[in-house]
């Protein structure tokens, strides 16, 4: 008999707990992003295209050196005043495995890994990216921060 | 008996009222239920027909009407085409009784509270016969819980409400609002306790979670109307939220004083106690996991029928003294 009241007591405090929680979850603010027009900010770490800081790059070729697929590829000239000058830095995103060695050998910081994620494209020729030209990533900017 | 024009045409336009506002109440039901269960789960719910999703309903409703009706080989014919009335029209005949105002009533009959416990037993006939017109064991398997769930859950109900009766002496709805024109029953002890026990046994009576074993999805796929779709299924879901409605609008009115309030006219206070019950029930329905069909049982029988039994008893000595 007292067991029998006693649960009667213990269950219904243990539904207003439960109630409690859940109110609490109601009134907080939901955790749902409405995607497309609301994003995710990357992590500071987080690995997404390989991208380049032209005026930095010393052409020391490192980052070809250490790329593991060697999906780099450099050339240079000489330029008139006797100093390297770049000439190609293709990129080729079909190889790229987002290794962010070249990110970690490069002595100038040049070379990094921006924050862009929505990576699908229509054309596979669009994966060979030029990284002298300014707006490469113009397709695929709308997405996250940009450095 | 014979009907004069004049009532005729009163008759209509009460009912033509009276199922616009069950539509639109199903509808504002449905929305309202997802919204609050995304936000206590964390999510936003629908967001993109309308503000807030706000049309959402809409845009259901006309999905289901223009989707094929599927009939199962084998099933009933007979039995699996009345189903879905005979749970729908109980919920709509209900509304006949419910104050919704101190003059906007349909009909105030003098055994108002009678006839709406008798009348929305019948809707179990239906989900009885969804259950056994599909042809489905699953459905038939809901149907059966629905039945003995129902059954069991209509006396502690019952007893419940009597202890109210017993206060006001009269069956009639209007007639217990006004018994409630000082202090409503929900702040006399005994009739709070009923006030508990009826909200409990009302959510079983309309399957809701946690006592929707008769449509339990991780079991019985949806149960009863497993083989139901388009229009038919949006009457199961009409039905449901307008019973759902009505045991929200009789708990106000038995428990809630009904519409009285201060300041606000008399349909606005009704509406929002109304809706206030209705939060409260989908509160529990997003917090609490289903019970099991024998807990179900132990609970009606052994729990609630002992207490609204001394409840009962002891609103009668109260009443003597």
């Amino acid at each position: 008999m007292i067991t029998f009241f006693k649960d009667i007591i213990r269950g219904a405090l243990s539904l207003i707990k439960g109630m409690l929680v859940t109110l609490k979850y109601f009134f907080q603010a939901p955790t749902t992003l409405q995607y497309p027009t609301q994003k995710l900010k990357m992590a500071q770490r987080f690995r997404g295209l390989v991208d380049l800081h032209k005026e930095k790059c010393i052409i020391c070729y490192q980052c070809v050196k250490i790329c593991p697929t060697g999906c780099l590829a450099i050339s240079h000239k000489q330029g008139e005043d006797k100093k390297k000058q770049l000439e190609i830095f293709n990129y080729n995103m079909e190889l790229c495995c987002f290794c962010g060695l070249c990110e970690q050998v490069c002595p100038a910081s040049a070379v990094y890994l921006n924050k862009i994620y929505e990576i699908a494209l229509y054309s596979r020729e669009k994966l060979h990216v030029d990284l002298l030209e300014p707006d490469k990533y113009a397709e695929w900017n709308n997405a996250g921060d940009n450095h | 008996m014979t009907v004069s024009a004049q009532e005729a045409i009163f008759m209509i336009m009460t009912a033509a009222a009276v199922l616009g506002f069950i539509s639109a109440s199903a509808m504002f039901l449905i929305w309202f239920e997802r919204k609050v269960s995304a936000h206590i789960q964390s999510r936003l719910g629908p967001m993109r027909v309308g503000w807030h999703g706000c049309l959402q309903s809409i845009a259901d409703a006309v999905k289901l009407l223009l989707k094929e009706d599927i009939m199962p080989s084998g099933a009933d014919k007979v039995v699996w085409w009345l189903a879905p009335f005979m749970a729908t029209v109980p919920a709509v005949m209900a509304f006949a009784v419910v104050p919704f105002g101190r003059n906007l009533i349909v009909k105030d009959l003098n055994v108002g509270i009678l006839y709406i416990i008798a009348v929305s037993s019948i809707s179990t006939l239906g989900i009885m016969m969804a259950g056994w017109g599909s042809n489905n064991k699953y459905s038939l398997l809901g149907g059966m819980r629905s039945v003995a769930q129902i059954i069991s859950y209509e006396v502690p109900l019952l007893l419940s409400i009597i202890t109210v009766i017993m206060h006001t002496g009269s069956l009639s709805m209007q007639k217990i609002i006004q018994a409630q024109q000082h202090l409503w029953f929900i702040f006399y002890p005994n009739l709070a306790l009923s006030f508990l026990i009826y909200i409990i046994c009302a959510t079983a009576e309309v399957n809701r979670a946690p006592f929707d074993i008769p449509e339990a999805e991780s079991e019985l796929v949806a149960g009863f109307h497993t083989e139901y779709s388009g229009m038919k299924f949006a009457m199961f879901f009409v039905a449901e939220y307008t019973n759902l409605f009505i045991i929200s609008a009789v708990a106000v009115t038995l428990f809630l004083g009904g519409w009285q309030g201060p300041l606000l006219p008399s349909f606005i206070w009704f509406l929002i106690k109304v809706y206030a019950v209705i939060f409260v029930l989908m509160w529990v329905r997003w917090t609490f996991p289903r019970v099991r069909s024998d807990q179900l049982m132990a609970f009606a029988w052994k729990r609630l029928m002992p207490i609204a039994l001394v409840n009962l008893a002891v609103t009668g000595l109260v009443l003597i003294r």
